[in-house]
């Protein structure tokens, strides 16, 4: 407490006139804390302002007033920056508000609530803005991160499903198709036709659990390039996953995983066995008119030949039961054989080995098999064209990957694409899994951990046949190694550098076994567990 | 012990404890002691060799021991947290092993309050799961955001008795469930073994409800 210099008094009285302070017992004037007055005029010496007061109340410039200045301008900075509506912005700003409590916040966990509360607030109005364009736009963190505010911000206000809707990937289709730089210079009906197909395929993706468990991006990016292809749009993948903010590999995982289930749903064509990953493309628009046939067909509808609908080809059973095959019927040039050898080489195809097998089309019944003239001679016309193509071009090039297909280009579209399908429209998922589109798949993962369990029994039955040799030699046949190996056919995935030797795994398996572990328990594969239960166990009575 | 992982000695899955035949692995068990007097770490770090401790990073000793093999976390206030276990009682085996290494080293420790705090544990249902249509019907306790981790979170609440007029109320018990597309299911948050089994067996016929059918 300030005392009197002159006294040691603890009282003081403020001058009304000139506001300086005197002790109030012995009148003396205190050198602190006074008014200095200002000579000189205005030319003359000035002092440094020093704040003191901006923790009061009342106060401009007082520390809450500034910081909920400098949230709500960083709130509207980044709206911007997100390209949110002036709408969307005051939606940020209210549900940040009503978060803090109206304190609003700085630092920089700041930035990430704002992010937070962005994705929130647009998620809430059903409108498409994924986390990974957040966590770019705000910077400074990682989708986890921002992940985790979410998440505090979603059990903070308590939104539940119905008015807090799941993501919505064809929402962020069709924003990528309306906005992406390479889509802008497509004319309406053509975009139209690619906004429907992409919905299709994404609806399918749902249906064959492609997009379950799964970021969305990476699909939406795949879905984008397979139908830019289909509609001759040059876009290259790896655009579109940077637009997309999505990773390149992911993505082109996703589109091989696309062309992998349309393989499957072709295979209900007469030619599908020779559809591959590396043609599907070129057989697609078959692939997608029969998806779309059958999505429009009654499930619990007459099953015909190629799964239950027709393709509404007209008649061509002459051409099939024609024995000279169907190839030798098309009125074709002079260089037929040297296109057939062409395509033979390229493709392995099966289309043209009538001649020598009669119709391997693989249907039974060819009776009922309908294909229309206009059908197959869209078929070669297509492989003609193309066989053109590699002529001139001296083979083509892949546009998924770096490098684009030059002047392969697919019939067009609206021969066989029709957009009635309920599923080229915005589906519930029930809606979507009662529709049929011509295959059932079964998730990835899922199959990816049938083939393990799969390795795995076939390492343990090789394991107890090694066991079985070393304990009754009599038994073992001699020379007759290639029963104790693991077969290749398990192998397909990994090729390993030292072939069929036995590997850590197999002396693990081993271990387990002469341990008397269960083979249910070993083909889980948590050898760790099993280990330390079984083998390690010494310690525990 | 009842059962470890799957059924120890081989003996067949008992039915009336798992209904849908599939036992869960335990993968890792968390569990607490108190070691009832302050420690030197920094002693503790230079005598024992099996320890490291690096007080800027984090203020406590991590030791490990090879069987059981677990890692402790050993506190100065005397607080142990042991982890990696996969029975209770090699959880249990490992801190007092922790304990006793302590004690050698110089230190007048007890072996107090012990208590298993999380068990970790997995299985696979063997079938594939719809987990949108899970995560709808189960809007209440469930999290799926496919955008932030892949699989569907369930947060079940688990029944517990009426505590008596003299007893504190304990906290709600909460076990988690990660449920994946392929089948797979990581169950964690019970402290123990029973309630792990008993939210599995809970689940398990929400699971096939939303089971995938494979069709051939």
């Amino acid at each position: 407490m300030p005392v009197c210099s002159n006294c040691r008094g603890k009282t003081f009285i403020r001058d009304d006139v000139t506001e300086n302070l005197s002790c109030s017992t012995c009148g003396k004037l205190q050198e602190y804390d006074n008014y200095v007055h200002q000579y000189g005029g205005v030319s003359g010496p000035t002092g440094t302002f020093v704040s003191v007061g901006t923790t009061g109340s009342g106060n401009v410039y007082s520390y809450k007033e500034t910081k909920v200045y400098e949230a709500l301008k960083f709130i509207e900075s980044m709206s911007l920056r997100l390209g949110l509506s002036t709408a969307e912005a005051d939606a940020v700003k209210a549900m940040a508000r009503e978060v803090t409590v109206g304190e609003y916040g700085q630092g920089n966990w700041f930035n990430i609530f704002v992010g937070a509360c962005a994705y929130v607030a647009m998620r809430r109005d059903n409108k498409p803005l994924p986390i990974a364009e957040v966590v770019s736009v705000i910077g400074g963190t990682d989708v986890y991160e921002l992940g985790r505010m979410i998440m505090r911000v979603v059990n903070f206000l308590d939104l539940k499903k119905p008015e807090f809707p799941e993501f919505d990937i064809v929402n962020l289709f069709e924003r990528m198709l309306r906005n992406f730089c390479s889509f802008e210079g497509i004319e309406g009906d053509k975009r139209e036709r690619m906004r429907k197909q992409g919905i299709f395929l994404l609806n399918c993706a749902k249906k064959w659990f492609l997009t379950t468990g799964r970021r969305p991006l990476p699909m939406v990016a795949a879905v984008l390039a397979l139908v830019a292809e289909l509609n001759g749009v040059g876009v290259r993948i790896e655009d579109l996953a940077k637009e997309i903010h999505a990773v390149v590999h992911t993505c082109k995982l996703r589109y091989r995983e696309l062309l992998e289930a349309l393989v499957k749903v072709a295979q209900a064509l007469p030619w599908g066995k020779d559809v591959t990953v590396k043609n599907v493309i070129k057989n697609a628009p078959f692939v997608i008119q029969y998806m779309e046939r059958k999505s429009m067909s009654e499930p619990s509808g007459k099953k015909d030949l190629v799964g239950g609908i027709c393709l509404d080809l007209g008649n061509v059973r002459e051409y099939l039961r024609n024995d000279s095959g169907y190839a030798s019927d098309f009125c074709f040039e002079d260089d037929f054989d040297t296109e057939m050898d062409n395509l033979k080489l390229s493709h392995e195809s099966r289309y043209f080995e009538v001649e020598d097998g009669g119709c391997k089309l693989g249907v039974e019944d060819m009776d009922s098999l309908k294909l229309s003239h206009e059908c197959l001679s869209m078929i070669y016309s297509k492989f003609s064209d193309e066989v053109d193509n590699v002529k001139s071009s001296k083979g083509f090039e892949e546009v998924r990957g770096t490098k684009k297909r030059q002047g392969f280009a697919l019939h067009a579209c609206a021969e066989w694409w029709n957009g009635q399908s309920e599923m080229s429209k915005r589906l519930l998922l029930k809606e979507i899994l009662e529709k049929d589109v011509g295959l059932d798949a079964i998730p990835p993962s899922f199959v990816n951990g049938c083939v393990a369990v799969k390795r795995r029994k076939e390492k343990i039955n090789a394991a107890k046949q090694r066991i079985d040799r070393i304990m009754c030699p009599s038994n073992a046949r001699s020379g007759d190694s290639s029963d104790i190996c693991i077969s290749e056919e398990v192998h397909t995935r990994k090729k390993r550098k030292r072939g069929r030797g036995i590997d850590w795994e197999d002396l693990i398996i081993e271990t387990l076994l002469l341990h008397k572990v269960k083979e249910e328990e070993i083909e889980k594969g948590w050898y760790n567990v099993l280990l330390e239960l079984y083998v390690f166990n010494s310690g525990v009575v | 012990m009842e059962e470890q992982g799957g059924s120890e000695d081989n003996e067949p899955v008992d039915l009336s404890i798992h209904p849908s035949g599939i036992v869960p692995t335990i993968h890792n068990i968390v569990s607490t002691a108190f070691l009832g007097c302050k420690l030197d770490l920094k002693q503790i770090v230079l005598q024992a060799r099996n320890a490291e401790y690096n007080p800027k990073r984090f203020a406590a000793v991590i030791m490990r021991i090879t069987e059981p093999k677990t890692t402790a976390l050993i506190f100065a206030s005397g607080n142990m947290v042991c982890t990696g276990a996969k029975s209770e009682e090699q959880s249990k085996l490992a801190a007092r092993k922790y304990a006793r290494i302590i004690q050698k080293l110089g230190f007048a420790v007890k072996f107090q309050r012990f208590e298993i705090r999380n068990i970790v544990a997995s299985c696979d249902v063997k079938f594939p799961i719809r987990l949108e249509g899970l995560a709808y019907s189960h809007g209440a306790f469930s999290s799926y955001e496919p955008e932030i981790f892949p699989g569907l979170i369930y947060r079940m609440k688990m029944e517990q008795k009426e505590p008596q007029e003299s007893e504190v109320p304990k906290k709600k018990k909460n076990v988690v469930l990660l449920i994946f597309v392929s089948g797979k299911i990581v169950i964690t948050g019970a402290k123990v073994r029973e309630d792990t089994y008993k939210a599995f067996e809970n689940m398990y016929p929400v699971l096939t409800e939303f089971r995938k059918v494979q069709q051939q």
